[in-house]
């Protein structure tokens, strides 16, 4: 049985329209108008117990919006959605007993207590069996570094601290269906590395199916086999992450800053440009038709360059490509 | 039941401790209350003085039907006082998520979140002002009068829950519902009052459209053997039951508008 669910879930939003201006304001507080903004549109899908899900767009794509449709939180506006064969909304509390979630940046955990008396709240409110939840604690105590931070309030702690606490105070009732929204956004590459290996324990060793967003190409390649990718509200990918990176993996991005505008460009092999402003130049290559030496010493060969830098294409390009058709569901 | 018993203490302890980490913020909170409603008792002493009896409700008397109505509000402030921050604090920030995501009913989350110490002012200004006017009236006080003033006071305090609680829905909706819920929450004014002092029109409103009379007025006009119909110094249960069922499908119907923040 699949753990969720989704068939032709849809979310429309009404908006209220105001012009600029306080005139504008004041004119919609007489004369509202509303415009319907669908934030997710027919999304179907289905992800099976044990299974990394990344759920991936754009900013303002509908993944909080499908997010907070699968924990309950929103109403679809039609459509299906199970998890764990309830509708989540209707059986908000019976749900609410079986997932964890952790929104970004909003927490969870009681700003102004030690981080040791949310966690035996936490414990309460979901009723957990004291041995057990003792067990537990000292687990996550270990594997998230939590030591010195039990007898520190939320409120004294950094961002990375605040979200491995986070993390810890999500997954202490042992919820057998996670939502992570953005876990990572904003963290060091220490604390980063130290969550993406506590999921995928998590995971690994408890079953725990987990449906994670995030803008981080990184956390995708870490721990998901599988990524949903939603644009506009529409699905447009459901498939292996393999796949994915078989296409585009092999890029390398390399931005150049000359001297002074250039014109035209003459590039080996394998490069191709992705964007040209005046002193700004964008290439893309193929790192198994060349090298970045060799893109580089080609450019700098014709030009003034002041400045440059490679970077791995982030999941936003992957997106925004994927959308102009560069890789079709039907074509995996 | 007892789950909920058991995690409103748990709730209500986080609570105290957060409290106790601003120390002189919880003794000015809960002192406050205790001044500004001393203040406001002083004034209605001065104008006393010189009139008597105000349409033939002594001072004495008016303490009771303004003690009665002080603790049915300070349950209301205690236990219910986060109804009115439901809009820009729950809402507006998207806090409200988080108690969706919990296996508790959400209506019961929100009202514990945030035990109101600020109430305990009230509390104990309407415990006094109840007890001064019994002994300066000589009132016989049966144990029959205290359980009915007991059933009073808590339905009392139900009525103002229930009335907060169908305007505060509108934070749903508007973000800062503090207006809206003022707007009904300030009648409460008016039945410190004995209600046959006002026009028909006032003391019918504080009856039968927002009763806040049902938990001050009657009940005291009822302890002292005043002449009310017994109907309505006996409704006072009746009426609070049916407010928060009605309450509670408002508030229903506010939850399944929730439309929760952009991210």
């Amino acid at each position: 049985m699949s753990v969720i669910q989704t068939e032709n879930l849809t979310k429309i939003f009404r908006v209220p329209q105001k012009d600029a201006g306080v005139r504008g304001a004041v004119k919609a507080l007489f004369q509202p108008r509303y415009k319907d903004v669908t934030a997710v549109d027919g999304v179907t899908f289905s992800v099976e117990k044990g299974e990394v899900v990344g759920y991936i767009g754009l900013n303002g794509a509908g993944k909080s919006t499908t997010i907070k449709m699968l924990t309950g939180i929103l109403v679809p506006s039609s459509g299906q959605v199970r998890v764990l064969g309830r509708d989540p909304h209707r059986e908000r509390v019976a749900n609410a007993r079986q997932i964890g979630v952790v929104f970004g940046q909003r927490t969870q955990l009681w700003w102004d207590l030690a981080l040791i008396e949310s966690l035996n709240t936490i414990a309460k409110i979901y009723e957990m069996d004291p041995q057990r939840y003792d067990q537990l604690l000292e687990q996550f105590v270990d594997l998230l570094d939590l030591k010195d931070l039990l007898k520190v309030p939320v409120r004294n702690m950094s961002l990375g601290q605040k979200m491995r606490a986070e993390l810890a105070a999500t997954l202490i009732h042992e919820p057998e269906v996670v939502y992570l929204d953005e876990p990572t956004i904003g963290l060091d590459l220490i604390v980063k590395e130290r969550m993406r290996a506590f999921i995928k324990q998590q995971n690994r060793e408890t079953g725990t199916t987990v449906v994670l967003t995030t803008h981080d190409l990184g956390d995708i390649e870490e721990l998901c086999q599988r990524v949903i990718i939603i644009d506009e509200g529409k699905l447009i990918y459901d498939g292996p992450l393999s796949a994915i990176k078989e296409r585009f993996g092999k890029y390398r991005q390399i931005t150049f800053e000359m001297a002074r505008d250039l014109d035209g460009v003459d590039l080996p092999a394998g490069a191709e440009i992705v964007t040209q402003d005046g002193r700004s130049l964008v290439l893309r290559f193929d790192r198994t038709q060349t090298t970045a030496s060799r893109v580089a010493a080609a450019v700098m060969e014709q030009f003034n360059v002041v400045d440059f830098s490679l970077a791995e294409p982030d999941l936003s390009m992957i997106v925004k490509q994927i959308y102009q058709g560069a890789l079709h569901p039907e074509a995996v | 039941m007892i789950r909920y018993l058991v995690l409103y203490w748990t709730f209500f302890k986080q609570r105290i401790k957060v409290l106790m980490e601003y120390r002189v913020n919880f003794l000015i909170g809960a002192s406050s209350t205790l001044f500004v409603q001393a203040a406001s008792i002083l004034s209605i002493w001065v104008v006393m003085r010189q009139v008597p009896t105000l349409n033939g409700w002594a001072m004495a008397e008016i303490w009771l039907v303004y003690g009665l109505l002080m603790l049915s509000k300070s349950i209301n402030h205690m236990f219910a006082d986060n109804l009115w921050t439901l809009g820009w604090d729950y809402v507006r920030t998207g806090n409200f998520d988080r108690l969706l995501v919990r296996p508790i009913d959400p209506l019961f989350h929100l009202l514990a979140d945030r035990f109101c110490h600020d109430g305990i002012g009230h509390f104990v200004t309407g415990l006094i002002l109840v007890v001064v006017s019994l002994v300066q009236l000589n009132v016989v006080v049966t144990p029959l009068k205290v359980i009915y003033m007991i059933i009073t006071v808590v339905s009392g305090g139900a009525i103002f829950i229930a009335l907060n609680l169908i305007t505060g829905v509108s934070g749903f909706w508007v973000m800062d519902s503090t207006p809206v819920i003022r707007v009904v929450f300030e009648m409460h004014e008016f039945a410190k009052f004995p209600l046959s002092i006002y026009p028909k029109a006032i003391s019918a409103v504080l009856t039968f459209l927002i009763p806040y009379g049902l938990a001050s007025f009657y009940p005291a006009s009822y302890v002292l053997g005043r002449d009310v119909p017994p109907t309505l110094a006996l409704a006072t249960p009746v009426v609070a039951a049916l407010l928060v069922f009605i309450s509670y499908r408002v508030w229903l119907f506010g939850l399944r508008h929730y439309s929760s923040t952009g991210s």
